[in-house]
């Protein structure tokens, strides 16, 4: 009797340890994946780059994986890029230039881990009909926003086409959405810009398509465009808060692959975003190409394609005397964050 | 002189602080950069052949702005300021003007004016007309009424009140008005060149942010200053030229 009841002790005591050691390793698992902070800020505007953030939003990919996400609206990436840093966000997309002119600032606190779009054919040079290739530019006036992915294309396209800025072509820096109004005007004979304006440009009577960011050096070699959207984190944030920031990435991907699979459904959100009518979301949409988490694995490693193109672009930039110095762009990168 | 060491004394003082801070490391360059990098920046600039580029388009702009708006607020205000009918009718219209700042004109200026020069000088010249000429409608309704009733009774012409009374005793007050609006019109430039520009203060600034290059824009802030400075003097000088008893 007394053997028995012992075994049926020990029986009870294995089968309890099991139970607590499963349960812990359980509650383990679940105390991992939580989020640590359950709201995080995103800095975005209506520019095609931040669809994903939105969607994520709107359609509950974010909540999914447990998570609140704020959409911090700037006009400018530069203004997006200088929160990220001062801790006013935790995550942003931006286009690259400010990026890396950031770099180029010696600022080390934030990391860039995803591409998640390319964009070459919305962006370009609109011009006046008379104007059929670039050379026709010389002695005339063409309309961009300095310190832009569109102003790198311009520089990129009249060296290739032996012009000089200022000598043979004037450049005014104009905003985008400044330009229909000043090429209607007949102010300027051409536009360098992006969607929206530049699908609207384009409808505009007298005006057609000289080129897009597929007539770019570093696209033709690289497959990228003047402005590539960057995906960062700010540094000291992804460092705490690890599960917050897979979280986040998680999310994002999945309403990447929204953006994929279920365009017409995501334009029913996205036009809160851009106040595009539905048709122009959509037909901004079918422009667009994703790209998802499988691809980011690939796109941010070093050496590979995007890396050295972005440090290329770095260097272009120093060449064209936007940045002083090219940073060594692989230093900010972290694909770690990806998984 | 012993003043002027103080300043001097002081300047220098607060120069080498920051700059210690900054060398040490409490702060990133990108938000406070150590004057020896904004001194660094000045030469690379001077070097380059385009810091007096930008200095000079501004210059220019804001001049221009200013001068035009002065030469239509001086007669204008001392107009208005002589007058209790004319300040009646144009009171309404000058306060609607009055609190408006100059960025809100750059979309109307562009549809009016399009892309041009001439719509630089009239950000500066809208965003100095208005404080200017209400100074000058003060300076001029300033004049002690026993002064302008002494000389009717002495038998003045209204143009001899106006010579004699109204422009001696408005003038010290309307030229230092002048000298805060100069000041006033240098803040334009910054909305002045947000729009197709590619030289001047205010465009060096603006692109130096989309570059994060922090001490291009604490370089274009301070020779905003120093050329508002030595503006400041050389108005000096002309005042106490052509305004000889206001030197005291």
């Amino acid at each position: 009797m007394k053997k028995y009841f012992r075994t049926v002790l020990f029986c009870m005591t294995i089968i309890l340890a099991t139970v607590t050691f499963l349960f812990g390793f359980q509650n383990e698992i679940r105390a991992e994946a939580k989020p640590e902070k359950v709201t995080v800020v995103y800095g975005g505007s209506s520019w095609l780059g931040h669809y994903p953030a939105w969607v994520g939003i709107e359609m509950g990919t974010f909540k999914k994986n447990g998570l609140g996400v704020l959409f911090q609206r700037f006009y400018a990436s530069s203004g997006r890029m200088g929160s990220l840093v001062a801790g006013d966000l935790d995550f942003a997309s931006t286009g690259s230039i400010s990026g890396i002119a950031l770099m180029a600032s010696g600022m080390k606190g934030f990391y860039a881990f995803g591409t998640q779009d390319s964009y070459a054919t919305v962006e370009g040079i609109v011009a006046k009909k008379e104007i059929k290739n670039v050379t026709d530019l010389k002695g005339k006036k063409l309309a961009v926003t300095f310190a832009s992915s569109a102003h790198v294309l311009v520089l990129d396209i009249l060296e290739q086409n032996g012009l000089e800025p200022k000598e043979d072509v004037t450049l005014i820096n104009l905003k985008v959405s400044e330009m229909p109004a000043a090429f209607k005007s007949g102010e300027v004979d051409a536009c360098a810009l992006w969607t929206p304006m530049f699908n609207k440009l384009l409808n505009m009577e007298g005006a057609h398509l000289l080129l897009n960011d597929t007539q770019f050096s570093l696209f033709k070699k690289y497959g990228l465009g003047p402005g590539p959207d960057l995906l960062v984190a700010r540094k000291e944030f992804a460092d705490k808060y690890p599960n917050t920031t897979r979280a986040f990435v998680k999310g994002y991907f999945e309403a990447v692959e929204l953006l994929r699979q279920k365009p017409d459904e995501c334009a029913k959100v996205l036009v809160k975003l851009t106040n595009l009518s539905m048709d122009e979301q959509k037909a901004v949409l079918k422009d667009i190409q994703w790209y998802g988490l499988d691809k980011q694995q690939e796109l941010m490693v070093d050496p590979g394609s995007f890396v050295e193109g972005m440090q290329k672009l770095a260097n272009f930039l120093v060449k064209h005397k936007q940045i002083d110095e090219a940073p060594m762009v692989n230093e900010w990168v972290n694909k770690d964050l990806l998984k | 002189m012993t003043y002027a060491y103080l300043s001097v004394g002081s300047f220098l003082l607060v120069m080498l602080i920051w700059e210690g801070f900054c060398r040490l490391g409490f702060i990133e360059p990108i938000f406070l950069p150590a004057p020896s990098l904004i001194l660094l920046r000045a030469l690379k600039m001077a070097d380059q052949g385009t810091l007096f580029v930008h200095v000079l388009a501004s210059a220019r702009r804001v001049m221009v702005g200013f001068l035009l708006s002065s030469l239509i607020a001086i007669p204008f205000g001392i107009f208005l300021g002589s007058s209790r009918f004319f300040k009646a009718v144009f009171d309404p219209l000058i306060s609607l003007l009055r609190p408006l700042p100059s960025m809100s004109w750059i979309p109307i200026s562009l549809l009016w004016l399009g892309i041009t020069e001439t719509q630089k000088y009239s950000i500066v010249f809208m965003g100095s007309f208005a404080p200017s000429l209400l100074y000058i409608i003060e300076a001029t309704r300033n004049i002690d009424p026993i002064l302008i009733r002494a000389a009717q009774n002495l038998g003045a012409s209204r143009w001899d009140v106006m010579r004699e009374v109204i422009l001696p005793g408005a003038m010290p007050q309307i030229i230092a008005g002048l000298k805060v609006m100069l000041g006033i019109a240098w803040t334009c430039i910054i909305s002045a060149e947000l729009v197709a520009a590619e030289e001047g203060l205010g465009f060096l600034i603006m692109n130096a942010k989309e570059y994060f290059q922090t001490d291009t824009i604490f370089l274009g802030m301070l020779l905003i200053s120093l050329t508002v400075i030595i503006i400041d003097v050389t108005f000096r000088m002309i005042e106490g030229k052509i305004l000889p008893w206001t030197r005291n």
